[in-house]
């Protein structure tokens, strides 16, 4: 029993002290797999800095294309509000913009197989070592998370102010603090009230003897006529204050607007017209080696010789090591987790030529499908995959593919791809 | 001792030692009702008002003031009906409302605050204070259930607003951002991102009513104020059923399987 009584104390105590430790992120790993690969495949991210002061800013820019082959389980991008996927607040949120329009507001009517243009300027605001992703809000479905990259906040938390003018002419020294010494001022009034209230009946007999004096039918020493007059002065009390106070209110703070609803509505980016047909012929995923095989015919349509330089779903990125346009589209700040080690290996990484119709296999390989749970695309409903393929002309200029199909697991070891 | 005071006791019948030990239960009882009531208050608000009383962006003209008084009033109007019927103590919604207010303001320094970085001018709860006080003393006055939820419950939703607005009131001054305008709430909710929590997801007012002022926040009002009436008949009766003793006899099935015997006497209910 005191070996019990110890261990309990031992344990209390070693979680008492164990240092808190922060998130270490927040929730994209449980979005399904048919979410992070069929619908908004973010690329051009990037983040101005890893390592920002309070009250400075950093600023996230990138891109998004809604994929076409868009799952039915997930609702239209008919009401989209575009934010930043942090644990709470710990950056504030200075400006935003969807296509260049502000996006304080929700916009309406995206365009699947479209692709939209972010920027977020954020300031840091809580001091540690946040995940922060750009993030989509499809309404019916929720959010959509892009790749997450770990910000340093640097400095004290006490420092951050947010000030604003108000149009009426109130200078808000912090939006943090605004009207809370008012506001708790109010509300501290009303509780002194109330707690007289109860002090006046709380003071005298009160459950028991109350009880059985009803009982008894003396219900006349219960409530006496000085109770019934203390009553009807707090009756006109609390109207004539509330109403009074409202009154005052609106002295104090004669310009006033309601809260602010209504979308915004921004055109996509310019339309750029795939170079390539892709035909996807067959799709296996290999679960011992952790690979994504695929199988299909690049027709060439344009009149450009191109490369293929890289295969992006889910925010991972499998680039093509011996393509140096598609290295050269890699941020130098862009989240290493997020880029495979393995690249992109490809069965045939000659230039396709304009009109020429080639069967490629490529094969991405990364541990980074189990870290990240998207192997689990194997037990949805709807096995399917998608992502992007970016290729390069001889330019280095990079054009963008949507390539998606059903997706067969592999349960044994299979030769690799490019070997086969 | 106040004479009054002392005659209570008397009619009770309770000697010096008993009043001592029923003062002593009366205090125990108050601790109870306060962690209890505290904590099924404030899940019943939040699951029921939720965004609408957790967020300074939610607290519009139009749902916030029809919903918050409408499913505030239950768990007072019950508690109520409790301490008026057996007691003859005109505080149960006052009770309530305290009780929700400590809670909340707990919640909102803990949780809010220190584990989740939001600042208090993101989460300012509303009160009910002014209309539960309001509610009691119409009681007192009427002393009648039906004429309280019909006064009392409709002075409930009536007190709801203008009590509020003092505290609510700097954030609704107006702001330019980017090119628009936004309330100081607006900017409270943009500025400092809930990540699970996307503009388009308050459900507040969409637009503008050019009568009564061009604010909807009166018909609003009025018409929880006529719900709460409502309101308050139905959580009172629940109250007082909630607060009900009855002894059911047993079953012959269950009295065998406990290896009664039939012929024993049974507990008839009282």
């Amino acid at each position: 029993m005191r070996k019990t009584s110890l261990s309990a104390l031992l344990a209390l105590l070693t979680l008492l002290f164990v240092p808190e430790q922060p998130a270490q992120a927040h929730g994209e790993r449980a979005q399904e797999p048919y979410l992070r690969t069929r619908t908004a495949h973010w690329y051009d991210v990037k983040w101005s800095t890893r390592k920002v002061g309070v009250g400075e800013d950093m600023i996230v820019t990138g891109k998004f294309r809604l994929f076409g082959d868009w799952p039915d389980a997930v609702n239209a991008p008919s009401t989209v509000f575009v934010s930043n996927a942090t644990p709470g607040p710990v950056f504030a949120r200075v400006e935003s913009f969807l296509n260049g329009v502000p996006a304080r507001q929700s916009f309406r009517d995206l365009q699947i197989g479209r692709d939209y243009e972010y920027k977020m300027v954020l300031r840091g605001r809580v001091p540690g070592r946040h995940h922060v992703h750009p993030m989509i809000a499809v309404k019916g479905s929720g959010p959509l998370v892009g790749p997450g990259a770990w910000i340093d906040i640097t400095g004290s938390a006490r420092d951050f102010k947010f000030p604003l003018q108000a149009i009426s002419g109130e200078q808000i020294e912090d939006l943090q603090t605004w009207g809370v010494k008012n506001a708790i001022t109010w509300q501290l009034m009303w509780l002194l009230i109330a707690a007289a209230w109860l002090l006046w009946w709380l003071r005298r007999p009160l459950l028991i003897p109350r009880y059985m004096v009803l009982q008894k039918g003396r219900e006349d020493l219960l409530t006496t006529k000085l109770d019934l007059k203390v009553g009807v002065v707090l009756l006109i009390g609390v109207i004539v204050l509330a109403l009074g106070s409202y009154n005052w209110a609106r002295n104090q703070w004669p310009k006033t607007v309601p809260l602010q609803t209504g979308t915004m509505k921004t055109p996509p980016l310019p339309f750029d017209a795939s170079p390539v047909k892709v035909t996807v012929k067959e799709a296996r995923y290999d679960v011992p080696g952790r690979s994504m095989r695929v199988a299909m015919t690049v027709n060439n349509v344009s009149d450009k010789p191109l490369r293929i330089g890289e295969f992006a779903t889910a925010s991972l990125r499998f680039v093509n090591g011996n393509l140096d346009a598609a290295k050269a589209n890699v941020d130098p700040n862009f989240p290493h987790e997020l880029l495979a080690r393995n690249g992109l290996v490809l069965s045939d990484d000659s230039v396709i030529e304009p009109g020429q119709s080639k069967e490629i296999r490529f094969e991405a390989t990364d541990a980074a499908w189990e870290i990240e749970r998207l192997t689990s695309f194997l037990t949805d409903v709807e096995s399917r995959f998608g992502g992007l393929l970016f290729l390069f002309d001889d330019a280095g200029k990079r054009y963008i593919a949507e390539i998606g199909a059903p997706i067969l697991p592999v349960f044994r070891s299979v030769k690799v791809a490019a070997n086969d | 001792m106040l004479a009054i005071n002392r005659q209570v006791l008397d009619v009770a019948g309770l000697p010096p030692e008993a009043a001592r030990l029923s003062r002593i239960w009366d205090f125990l009882v108050v601790l109870a009702v306060i962690l209890l009531f505290m904590g099924a208050i404030h899940l019943h608000v939040m699951l029921t008002i939720g965004d609408w009383d957790m967020f300074i962006d939610w607290k519009d003209r139009q749902y916030w003031v029809l919903v918050t008084p409408i499913s505030m009033i239950m768990i007072p109007a019950a508690l109520q009906g409790v301490f008026w019927h057996y007691f003859r103590l005109p505080i149960g919604a006052t009770v309530g409302a305290v009780v929700l207010f400590i809670g909340t303001w707990i919640t909102r320094y803990v949780g809010w605050h220190l584990w989740g970085y939001f600042p208090f001018s993101m989460t300012i709860p509303a009160t009910m204070l002014a209309g539960a006080l309001a509610m009691d003393a119409t009681l007192l006055i009427v002393r009648n259930g039906l004429l309280t939820a019909t006064f009392g419950g409709f002075l409930f939703a009536l007190m709801f607003y203008p009590s509020n607005y003092a505290s609510l009131a700097p954030y609704y001054v107006p702001i330019e951002h980017q090119g628009m305008i936004a309330s100081a709430a607006d900017m409270i909710g943009y500025v400092f991102p809930r990540s699970g929590t996307p503009e388009y997801i308050r459900i507040i007012e969409r637009g503008t009513l050019r009568t009564f002022e061009g604010t909807s926040v009166w018909v609003s009002t009025a018409f929880a104020g006529f719900i709460c009436i409502f309101m308050h008949m139905i959580w009172w009766r629940i109250g007082l059923a909630f607060s009900t003793q009855k002894f059911v006899a047993n079953a012959k099935g269950v009295k065998a399987m406990m290896g009664l015997r039939d012929d024993e006497p049974v507990t008839k209910s009282a």
